[in-house]
């Protein structure tokens, strides 16, 4: 790997009166998931950086939103902001994603948001 | 998804093994020791406002320290890749994560804020962008300074609030 | 200073009259990281002056302004920042850097609670918070005990702070993972038909807003949050 070259004034010039996530809006290709869909969460190596929960792994949710699109934060730390995606906010199950909670309360959820390249169709 | 650089599996592995010191700096040692919180301090003076005037100077810096979208692990790359050295930041997660970590270990008998600035202050010297020494003088020149002014002193940075009370003296 | 009461009863303000040893730190660190060129003065101050302006009052009044107007409501939930344009907090250019911080972003998210769906926030990565609707965070947010604690065993936690709801509600912990940040929209509480914006706001805390506590009549202040220490050794 030759030494990378940071264009530090970069992000400010795109983004300056737009704000971030909104400067990335219609970049991402078309999104792969809908409101509604079931998707799961994948367990991908994580290099060094990565803002998908350990806890989500392997576990279903279901589509709630498509909030933004954006690089993933994972890319986004080595400066690379070519691959822009949609985020999905994502809601799962409590009782899916730890065994012991008590069924007295199955209806609770938890939400959070994950990048399209975490998630494949249930 | 592209193919993941094999170059980036090798430093993944290199950061897995790399275990955070959380071994005690002498200096941050005397100072939790010594040094008089706030909560100490505005029970005794009957101040009411629950955070030092300092506070949100220190927020402050740690965002100034994560203001960079750049090379968070910095630290990590072989020497040819780093950046050059003068350009230290410190991502907000990770100095969060050495934070979590350092106040479980050292710090967990200090209250808020004071524990995130010995944590911050910890982090910075085992990253090497400053030295215990280092530090270590310039507090002896900052004390010189404001124990001349009696705590009432032209310092740009002090928060407005602070300003106040002083004209109020 | 005019509005500073200018009363020869009022006592002068107490001050603490010693400069402590954190105080001292503080200084040195931030005076060696500016000599290094982390960054400059100017900035630091800028910055501090920005963060001086941000509290609760904003979020309190986004809530509000949904329980009287509908319409409001609406564009609230489904467009944060441009609902905050009206509580005069715009998410993307009074920030210094005028595309949003990088620890705040620009995506508010206001989650709607209803009868029989109650949510909580946290950031379980690091304690990432709406800062420029809410102001800073309070220290319980930051720690491990709450952000490892509140997705594991909302209702446990949100009974130590006083709150419990019953097992048909829903409760729903928002982990703002990512560049969302995220404040609650409680239900309108009982008791509080006819009052005024400035009424509701008053008890709209920022304990309601970050979803631990739901809005009372006649309660206006946080509840006391001792920190407590996580039980479990720390690791990722």
């Amino acid at each position: 790997m030759s030494k990378p070259h940071y264009d530090r004034e970069h992000h400010a010039k795109m983004a300056t009166g737009i704000g971030d996530p909104q400067c990335f809006a219609g970049k991402a290709p078309d999104p792969k998931f809908k409101v509604g869909d079931r998707v799961r969460v994948r367990d991908l190596p994580d290099i060094f950086y990565t803002r998908t929960q350990v806890y989500t792994r392997g576990c279903e949710a279901v589509v709630a939103e498509l909030v933004y699109e954006s690089p993933p934060a994972e890319d986004e730390s080595w400066d690379n902001t070519e691959n822009v995606e949609w985020f999905y906010s994502l809601v799962f199950k409590a009782t899916d994603l730890w065994p012991d909670y008590h069924k007295t309360f199955s209806k609770d959820t938890i939400e959070t948001e994950i990048p399209e390249h975490y998630l494949e169709a249930v | 998804m592209a193919e993941i650089n094999p170059d980036f599996i090798k430093l993944d592995e290199e950061m897995s093994s790399r275990e955070l010191d959380t071994s005690p700096i002498d200096l941050l040692e005397q100072i939790k020791r010594e040094g008089r919180v706030w909560e100490e301090l505005s029970e005794e003076y009957g101040v009411e406002n629950p955070d030092p005037p300092w506070r949100i100077n220190l927020e402050s810096t740690c965002d100034q320290l994560a203001n960079g979208y750049l090379s968070p692990f910095n630290i990590c790359r072989p020497a040819e890749q780093q950046e050059e050295p003068d350009d230290k930041k410190i991502d907000a997660i990770e100095r969060r994560w050495e934070e979590d970590q350092l106040v479980s270990e050292l710090y967990s008998d200090v209250p808020f804020p004071e524990r995130t600035l010995l944590a911050l202050a910890h982090t910075m010297i085992r990253r090497g962008i400053l030295s215990e020494e280092e530090l270590a003088v310039q507090m002896k020149k900052v004390s010189d300074r404001l124990n001349m002014n009696d705590g009432v002193y032209e310092d740009e940075a002090r928060s407005s609030v602070e300003l106040a009370k002083a004209e109020n003296q | 200073m005019s509005d500073i009461k200018d009363d020869h009863q009022h006592p002068p303000a107490a001050m603490v009259d010693e400069v402590s040893e954190f105080e001292i730190l503080e200084l040195a660190v931030r005076e060696l990281a500016i000599e290094k060129g982390l960054f400059t003065q100017e900035d630091h101050n800028q910055w501090t002056e920005y963060m001086h302006t941000l509290g609760p009052a904003p979020a309190a009044r986004l809530v509000a302004k949904a329980w009287l107007d509908p319409e409001y409501k609406e564009l609230a939930v489904k467009d944060g920042v441009k609902a905050s344009l009206d509580v005069g907090i715009d998410w993307v250019n009074s920030m210094p850097t005028h595309f949003g911080t990088p620890s705040d972003y620009c995506n508010l998210r206001v989650m709607e609670d209803t009868p029989t769906l109650k949510h909580v926030v946290v950031c379980t990565l690091c304690s990432c918070y709406p800062r420029p609707i809410l102001g800073q965070s309070p220290e319980w947010y930051r720690t491990p005990n709450y952000r490892r604690r509140i997705v594991r065993w909302p209702r446990q936690v949100l009974a130590e702070m006083g709150l419990q709801l019953p097992e048909d509600v829903e409760v729903r912990v928002v982990d703002s993972n990512q560049k969302s940040r995220m404040i609650v929209l409680p239900v309108r509480p009982e008791g509080t038909e006819g009052w005024t914006e400035d009424q509701l706001a008053e008890i709209v805390t920022r304990d309601c807003l970050i979803g631990v506590a739901m809005p009372k009549p006649g309660v206006t202040t946080n509840g006391p949050r001792p920190v407590r220490k996580a039980v479990n050794p720390y690791h990722h």
